[in-house]
């Protein structure tokens, strides 16, 4: 059965060396086929895995980053609102006390001239009245003496005359 | 199965055996297709044909990360690649092609039922891994580990290797001659008597080629695993 094996009767060496070179042809055909593309393949798909991960942990820093950065921007933006809000509040109060001082001052300057008025007006009607008096007194003086008086003589004498009527009347 | 004449012929002056000649050129062919057709269209994502590829290429990474320090895996990766699919598909060749000339010479069957084949390919590892023994530590220490534990032991080592060389090669080479044996015998007893064993040998030789298969791939692994632990030995220095 095994009798081609025993030494010297024809054992076929020549297959071993077949079979060493016809692997060694084998090896070198699946490196450039197969193992060399495929090896690269996974060694690309684990390096892209390893990036991914720690693109991803880049990323979610990133956002925790940004959510600190937001939330910072958020507190600083109320606290500026809210200095806004007083600002206005303080700067309302200022006008609104102003506009009433303004607003009591006018009202009192507006008195003051309406008295004033009055008073000039009661000044006029009096000067008025001494006139009109003076007038009417001459008339009634010249009717009763019957002659012609000149009213511009007489005119002190009436004058002192109701100026000592006025005081009279004044007090 | 080499129960036939053998059919051999001479060329350069060297004995070649044309069932070892046949039967390897198909498996060549066979592994180079299997590797050519799997490994079209690479992609990142990868689809069945390259799915099937690096599952095979981790398969056997796997198994020389078992005995290998991984930073030294390098080539033997892809020694240990083509051993395998090379020895798994000669063992499961002639499970399933079986030819013979008109004179009754086996033509085509599984390589590996040849001892000459196994005995080749024991022959590389170890060469390989004196190789692998000499550029890793230089030639003082990797022949120094010879001389280990003590001046004696070098008979033992040398002995070691010559049997690490015999039953690397003679056990995948026993299973698969065996396996196709047992199959040839089943079958003559099928055709013995007609029909009744005919009736109950199919099933059995069914069953039978059914084992083989299972046996010849845990042999092309046991080849590849013990393959990768002798090449492992050669790369540190004994204490």
């Amino acid at each position: 059965m095994l009798s081609h094996l025993v030494i010297g009767s024809g054992l076929y060496f020549g297959d071993s060396i077949f079979y060493v070179v016809c692997f060694l042809l084998l090896m070198w055909i699946v490196k450039v086929l197969a193992w060399k593309p495929v090896t690269k393949m996974m060694q690309d798909r684990a390096d892209k895995i390893s990036n991914d991960i720690d693109s991803a942990e880049n990323s979610r820093n990133e956002a925790a980053d940004l959510v600190q950065k937001r939330q910072a921007a958020l507190a600083s933006s109320r606290s500026e609102a809210q200095t806004i809000v007083n600002d206005a509040k303080t700067n309302g109060q200022q006008q609104r006390e102003q506009i009433v001082t303004q607003a009591q001052t006018d009202a009192q300057t507006l008195k003051q001239n309406a008295q004033k008025d009055i008073e000039q007006e009661r000044q006029d009607a009096l000067v008025n009245a001494r006139n009109d008096v003076a007038d009417l007194s001459i008339e009634i003086a010249s009717k009763i003496i019957q002659r012609e008086l000149k009213a511009d003589d007489q005119k002190a004498l009436i004058d002192s005359y109701i100026e000592g009527l006025g005081k009279q009347h004044e007090s | 199965m080499n129960d036939g004449p053998v059919s051999t012929f001479q060329f350069l002056g060297l004995t070649f055996s044309t069932a070892n000649i046949v039967s390897a050129s198909v498996v060549f062919v066979l592994v180079v297709a299997l590797v050519y057709f799997t490994s079209r269209h690479l992609a990142m994502k990868p689809t069945s044909g390259q799915n099937f590829l690096e599952w095979l290429i981790d398969f056997t990474n796997g198994i020389l990360k078992g005995s290998i320090p991984a930073k030294e895996i390098g080539g033997f990766g892809l020694y240990g690649f083509t051993l395998f699919i090379f020895l798994f598909l000669s063992n499961e060749l002639g499970l399933f092609i079986n030819l013979a000339l008109p004179n009754g010479a086996t033509i085509v069957r599984s390589p590996t039922s040849d001892p000459v084949t196994t005995l080749t390919f024991s022959l590389m590892t170890l060469m390989l891994a004196q190789f692998a023994g000499v550029s890793k530590l230089g030639y003082k220490a990797h022949f120094g580990n010879y001389l280990k534990p003590f001046k004696v032991w070098i008979v033992i080592s040398i002995f070691e290797e010559f049997t690490n060389f015999l039953t690397l090669g003679l056990r995948i080479f026993g299973v698969i001659f065996s396996g196709e044996m047992l199959l040839g015998i089943i079958w003559k007893l099928a055709v013995s008597h007609g029909i009744a064993t005919m009736i109950v040998a199919v099933p059995l030789e069914m069953a039978w080629q059914g084992f083989s298969a299972f046996l010849g791939a845990i042999q092309a692994f046991v080849f590849v695993t013990l393959s990768s632990v002798y090449i492992s030995q050669k790369l540190e220095i004994e204490e």
